[in-house]
């Protein structure tokens, strides 16, 4: 068959479109959690830490217990204590948050692998038993719908939930009170400060809920699509998410449809027995398109106008 | 505090002293923390110190190492970081953050494979450079691109150097992995480099000869060093005796008052990234002329230009402060191989210390501490010089969001 041929064959493929939303939704929860950060000033480069710590604790803990939905919980509230050491570091101590989410990466990175050792000597971690891992779920008669039903309604179920907080950030950030406030703490803090919002609170919980989604998404990597923690198993996901979220211009479905494109990527390169595409250069494609459109080949994306600057009150 | 005589110590000792402050706290800071997480997870710190200090320095070694050799690797160890600390550290100075030393060491390292590889037969005295000269190009386009995106459309320099981190790592595994820099039946490993390539160790390769009761050719401290510790001098000639450093100072601590001076803002940016990525891209050339002579995986997981951002941040941008920062994590990932072999401690505790101190150094706990408790360290009546150099660190880092996009 011919290269064109090979590629329409698979991408008449249920199955492709399938694992392009399933990539997809891994990226979009860490991207959401990015929007919402930086939303609210503070920038995020931490995503991949705080998955990786997700990652990590939800494995731990799905081993311990053997209930992936503890273990899920687990997963989340330790991508969340990430976050906490990140907001601490860069909103009280107000330190550079590009070094402090480098340092996140580092810390995530060196942690994980440190505590692999300790708990389980140098050998693996050991497997997750099928039954305890995150489901997938078959919506009834919706995944009896040819094609679109295999796509849309055979997806773990972490899957609908990253769809649906699509929806709910999408809504909080745009349609709410605690919306504007988020979005005038990262346009203007000072104004927001004036006008009576506490701009460290906003602060605190965007950031925490970005590490919250980001440890959700690890979960879902470890303990949904794997059933073990490799170390640096999130292997540039938290950065793509980065990608997804500038490529978006910071907004929740902005930043899906980057992911849904990165996820096509990802799914051709899963298939690349078929596609003879060196898979090794697809994997640039997410970083590469970022740069184009940073380069305002497709519109400018521009960032919250107080995205990265510490806030400190005139009278402090 | 200037009218104030100082008590005993002369007023630029003191400077020195407050500078290092810092730094020094960062560590201590780092080692007390992360002494604890061992001890929570029921190891020994102290073991896994000696380890550390075992492996890193030579010293207080339990196992019989080879104090001469363990020095020797961290020699090796170090002498990239040099300049690719210095390749992060030059555009803090311009108030640029350089994320992307990883990529443009990765692309140096290319170039330099490349080259070596392609032209493996001349002799020394042309390939040599050629290789050298290479990785620095080759480094330099790397950085360039974010130069270029930050100078004319205003694209975060952050952002890029992220991305092209990524486009390197991936390209390395492209050209290695069944690319065309493979080795001909061999995997994930490129072709030798030729031996005119090669950068001469200060050892003769000689088994016969026994240094400190090993053979020479065991240790690989290599010319490379050399050339680490010329660039460093180039780093501080360049920044504080040329008036293209004068430049990369100004614009770094005003973009609008450089530009009243007549300074042109972009191009300042772009060469500033430019020789920046050669200087990273030298790093990687060295790497693999001096120690590893081709591509291997070990580039996929390659850290130096992360380790780099440490390195300059803990050496508060200085030559000085670089050297010495770079001793300190050159020691500390040839000490955490010893540590996880004698103590049982996994070396990725070294990544652990490193993101402590650069949490710690970058939140600047001793000030804030300080400000809480102006008795903090010291007599309340003295408030300490500033470190300027780290005022100045952190004030660069923050990246003035000054420029208007048109």
């Amino acid at each position: 068959m011919t290269f064109l041929g090979d590629i329409a064959h698979v991408l008449a493929t249920a199955d492709l479109w399938r694992l392009t939303l399933e990539a997809a939704a891994l990226l979009l929860l860490p991207a959401l959690g990015g929007v919402i950060s930086e939303r609210s000033g503070v920038v995020n480069i931490a995503m991949e830490g705080m998955m990786l710590t997700g990652a990590f604790f939800s494995v731990v803990a799905d081993l311990a217990w053997h209930n992936p939905w503890a273990a899920a919980l687990v997963g989340i509230i330790a991508g969340g204590l990430m976050a906490l050491i990140h907001a601490v570091v860069s909103i009280r101590f107000r330190a550079d948050q590009i070094v402090s989410g480098i340092a996140i990466n580092i810390f995530a990175a060196g942690l994980t692998v440190f505590l692999v050792n300790r708990l389980y000597g140098l050998a693996d971690v050991g497997h997750v038993g099928q039954a305890n891992l995150l489901p997938y779920i078959n919506v009834p008669l919706l995944d009896q719908i040819p094609f679109l039903g295999r796509v849309l309604f055979q997806q773990n179920v972490v899957v609908y939930a990253a769809l649906i907080l699509l929806v709910v950030v999408h809504l909080v950030l745009f349609r709410t009170r605690l919306g504007l406030r988020i979005r005038a703490v990262g346009e203007h803090p000072q104004a927001a400060d004036t006008a009576g919002i506490n701009v460290y609170v906003i602060r605190y919980g965007a950031v925490i809920t970005s590490g919250l989604l980001s440890g959700l998404a690890g979960a879902f990597l470890a303990i949904g699509i794997s059933n073990t923690f490799v170390p640096n198993m999130t292997d540039g996901r938290g950065y793509i998410a980065l990608a997804a979220m500038i490529f978006g211009k910071w907004t929740p479905f902005g930043a899906f449809v980057a992911c849904l494109i990165f996820g096509l990527g990802q799914a051709i390169y899963d298939n690349n027995s078929i596609i003879h595409v060196s898979q090794y250069l697809l994997s640039m494609l997410p970083y590469v398109l970022t740069l184009v459109v940073l380069a305002g080949v497709v519109g400018r994306s521009i960032p919250p106008a107080a995205d990265g600057i510490p806030y400190a009150p005139e009278n402090e | 505090m200037g009218s104030r005589p100082g008590p005993r110590l002369p007023r630029a000792l003191r400077r020195v002293a407050g500078g290092f402050a810092v730094p020094l706290g960062s560590v201590i800071f780092a080692f007390i923390v992360g002494a604890l997480l061992v001890a929570i997870t029921g190891g020994d710190p102290l073991q896994a110190y000696s380890g550390l200090l075992c492996g890193g320095l030579g010293i207080a070694c339990a196992n019989g190492e080879n104090s001469a050799l363990q020095i020797s690797t961290t020699i090796v160890y170090f002498t990239p970081l040099i300049m690719a600390g210095v390749a992060v550290a030059l555009p803090f100075r311009a108030g640029l953050f350089n994320i992307g030393a990883e990529g443009q060491f990765l692309a140096g390292a290319v170039a330099c494979t490349f080259i070596g590889v392609k032209f493996s037969n001349l002799p020394a005295p042309i390939l040599l450079p050629m290789v050298l000269l290479g990785g620095m190009v080759g480094g330099a386009i790397w950085a360039g691109i974010p130069g270029v995106l930050k100078a004319t459309v205003g694209a975060h320099e952050v952002v890029t150097t992220i991305m092209l981190n990524y486009v390197a790592q991936w390209l390395i595994r492209y050209l290695i992995v069944g690319g065309p820099l493979q080795l001909p039946h061999g995997f994930s490993v490129s072709s030798p480099i030729g031996a005119g390539a090669r950068l001469p160790s200060f050892l003769p390769n000689d088994n016969s000869l026994v240094i400190f009761g090993l053979p020479a050719g065991v240790y690989r401290v290599h010319t490379g060093l050399l050339i680490a510790i010329a660039a460093l001098a180039v780093f501080a000639i360049l920044l504080w005796r040329t008036s293209l450093g004068y430049e990369i100072r100004a614009v770094g601590q005003s973009q609008r008052a450089a530009r009243y001076a007549g300074i042109s803002v972009p191009r300042t940016i772009i060469v500033t990234m430019l020789i920046s990525g050669a200087f990273a891209g030298l790093a990687g050339a060295i790497q693999i002329a001096g120690v590893d002579h081709n591509l291997t995986d070990k580039y996929f997981n390659d850290t130096t230009g992360f380790d780099a951002i440490a390195v300059a941040l803990l050496g508060l941008g200085s030559a000085v402060g670089i050297l010495l920062a770079s001793i300190l994590f050159g020691a500390l990932h040839a000490g955490g191989a010893v540590m996880q072999q004698d103590a049982g401690i996994s070396s990725s505790l070294v990544q652990v210390l490193q993101a402590l101190i650069l949490f710690s150094i970058a939140a600047n706990f001793l000030r804030v501490l300080r400000a809480r408790f102006p008795s903090f360290g010291r007599r309340p009546s003295a408030p300490a010089p500033e470190a300027p150099a780290a005022a100045l660190m952190t004030e660069a880092a923050k990246a003035p969001p000054e420029e208007s996009p048109p």
